[in-house]
């Protein structure tokens, strides 16, 4: 029990952060960014790569998200900021493009097959739990999830930065007259979700097959979570993946067939009912 | 003024009126002759173009005309291959009456995904839709994979047989393909006509007004979604009957999404708009594919680019010779009012 309750909540984790990037952009910027999926697989290559030639787990860890967030800066400053004041079809259309180039740069690098990352010596082998082997590597992701989580909620709701990004998104001419510069602020927000996509990848690569599809699939379970959560909302994101963690990991073990149909029945039942998500404290808030 | 035109149209408003039928015409015409005189290659692209243009062309009607994004068209095509194979195959229906059925399935899941637009809009009705789609994909995938083959699909679908012509000849089926895709653009552009169609445009518009000036604006917009819907079911049947084979690979959000992109590809809210983005998507797939394994990536650039250089699609380029109305709003922009 206690192992699937572990098992559970490092899973949740691993979609927390992967989510918390999609929720910021979209709450900051409005973009619902359908590339986010394919920034974490580019993540989880560039991760296993830069693993691989340094040899050390940390300097993928560490050198990944900011190599993403690069990314991030061209894309939103020569390909998203063009398309603020258009409808979000254009946004779908930007971002669908993004997975194409990004799909064709990751297969002509690393080719079609699967590469595997190798879990960093310090954090692998187990411990023993309540008569149960727990991987060490489950704890790191669960650390990782929370200190990122709340790294994010300190950023947002109490500095000084914070106070800018959101005001940024309600009242972009307000802060623009204030002597801000809002689309470098724009722009930051991009940088750090797309980091976020990639320090997903680059935790997920030494327990995950890294292949080419593995941004297309877990992109709709962001998109669950986001919603769950409440777009734009780190908080409930991050208890939204909780949630879903939970009810994949049970679901799996008792009812299998009906897991996957549960879950998008959960986010149409959440969508009609609760369209601000289910942790919500009332409209407008993003922390 | 108003007399006169309300009693003898003008010559000018004549020539607008049938001018979408004289376009539809003229296109059945092309692919006609091309698939009468062309090689196997161009018999297959044009049929498979013609096929997936019924497609857009009913999605268009829901997302530029009442102006809701649907990212889950994708399932109701799945919908109709789905029925239109295990009609035939399984029940021994004969290939017309189980297109017809096809068509009611794709309507009665497409009123099913429009249900959530009675409270929904904008992106989060887009998500409802997706949500839809993917319920049906992992039913056709895992619950249902006694009926529908589960991963592996369903192959030997037969084609629609016909009296005194052979079907399994591609060239005969291209030109039935041909003929649902006239039959297809013709209901469309008299669908926009009616008043059914103007009320759709209404509530892209203005909901709120609509719903004052009476019309029961969720019938209007289950209606649309339905009518899609068939448009779809057909399309998918046609498509299974095509290959051969039905797979669940139609309904995924990859392909409901380049369903939205070839519409927009073409030209939001122009009436062939859906019809030249497919020829586009496809002949792009086709031709570049041919030249370079990396394709995929060139499509994904000229995506990027039209996006950023050619917001009308690519009939906004000449916009003097295809008649534009009125710029479409985002999608479901007419429900923050109310």
């Amino acid at each position: 029990m206690t192992a699937t309750i572990i098992l559970g909540l490092s899973i949740a984790m691993l979609l927390f952060l992967l989510t918390s990037g999609l929720t910021l952009i979209f709450g900051m910027l409005g973009v619902i960014n359908f590339a986010h999926g394919a920034l974490y697989m580019l993540g989880a290559y560039l991760a296993y790569q830069i693993g691989e030639s340094s040899g050390s787990f940390t300097v993928a860890l560490v050198l990944t998200p900011l190599a993403l967030a690069v990314v991030g800066f061209g894309i939103e400053r020569w390909l998203l900021r063009p398309l603020y004041a258009r409808d979000h079809v254009e946004q779908f259309l930007m971002t669908f493009g993004l997975i194409l180039v990004i799909n064709e740069v990751v297969r002509i690098v690393w080719g079609f097959g699967y590469v595997d990352a190798s879990e960093p010596a310090f954090l692998s082998g187990a411990v023993e739990i309540a008569g149960s082997q727990i991987p060490v590597y489950r704890f790191f992701l669960l650390g990782v999830g929370v200190a990122t989580g709340a790294a994010l909620w300190f950023m947002i709701d109490r500095t000084r930065l914070g106070i800018v990004l959101r005001a940024a998104m309600t009242h972009p001419e307000m802060v623009r007259s204030l002597g801000i510069q809002v689309d470098k602020v724009r722009t930051l927000v991009f940088c750090i979700g797309a980091g976020l996509a990639g320090l997903a990848g680059a935790v997920a690569a030494p327990i995950l097959p890294i292949q080419l599809g593995m941004g297309f699939s877990i992109i709709i379970d962001c998109f669950v979570v986001v919603i769950l959560g409440g777009l734009g909302d780190i908080r409930g994101a991050f208890l939204a993946a909780i949630l879903l963690g939970a009810i994949q990991t049970v679901g799996q073990q008792y009812y299998p067939e009906w897991t996957e149909i549960g879950k998008y029945v959960l986010l149409l039942l959440v969508l009609m009912l609760r369209p601000e998500g289910i942790f919500s404290r009332g409209s407008g808030r993003l922390a | 003024m108003m007399h006169s035109s309300a009693r003898t149209p003008s010559a000018g408003r004549l020539r607008r009126r049938s001018a979408p039928y004289l376009m539809a015409l003229g296109l059945a015409a092309l692919a006609f002759v091309l698939i009468w005189l062309g090689s196997a290659p161009l018999v297959y692209l044009v049929t498979i173009i013609m096929i997936w243009a019924i497609a857009t062309t009913g999605l268009d009607l829901v997302f530029s005309v009442t102006g809701i994004l649907v990212l889950g068209h994708g399932a109701l095509l799945a919908a109709g291959a789905y029925a239109f194979a295990i009609l035939t195959m399984d029940f021994g229906m004969a290939g017309l009456p189980a297109l017809l059925l096809a068509c009611v399935a794709g309507a009665l899941l497409g009123a099913l995904m429009g249900a959530p637009s009675l409270r929904l809009s904008g992106l989060h009705m887009a998500l409802a839709t997706l949500a839809v789609s993917q319920i049906f994909f992992v039913l056709i995938t895992v619950k249902l994979r006694g009926i529908t083959g589960g991963t592996d699909g369903l192959p030997g679908v037969p084609r629609p047989e016909l009296p005194l012509v052979d079907i399994y000849d591609d060239r005969i089926f291209g030109v039935f393909v041909v003929l649902m895709f006239l039959l297809a653009l013709v209901v469309y552009a008299r669908l926009r006509e009616s008043p059914f169609g103007q009320i759709l445009k209404g509530i892209r518009q203005n909901e709120m007004r609509v719903r004052q000036l009476g019309a029961d604006v969720r019938l209007y917009k289950l209606a649309s979604f339905a009518v899609s819907g068939a448009f779809a079911g057909l399309a998918g049947a046609l498509l299974s009957g095509q290959s051969y084979i039905v797979g669940p690979e139609i309904a995924t959000w990859m392909v409901s999404g380049e369903l939205v992109i070839m519409i927009v590809l073409g030209g939001r809210g122009v009436f062939i708009g859906p019809v030249v983005g497919v020829a586009i998507f496809m002949l792009l797939k086709e031709v570049v594919s041919h030249h370079t394994p990396y394709w995929g990536g060139i499509l994904g650039i000229v995506f990027i680019l039209i996006t950023l250089f050619m917001p009308g699609g690519l009939t906004g380029l000449f916009g003097g010779l295809f008649r534009r109305p009125t710029k479409a709003r985002p999608a479901g922009e007419g429900r923050a009012a109310s």
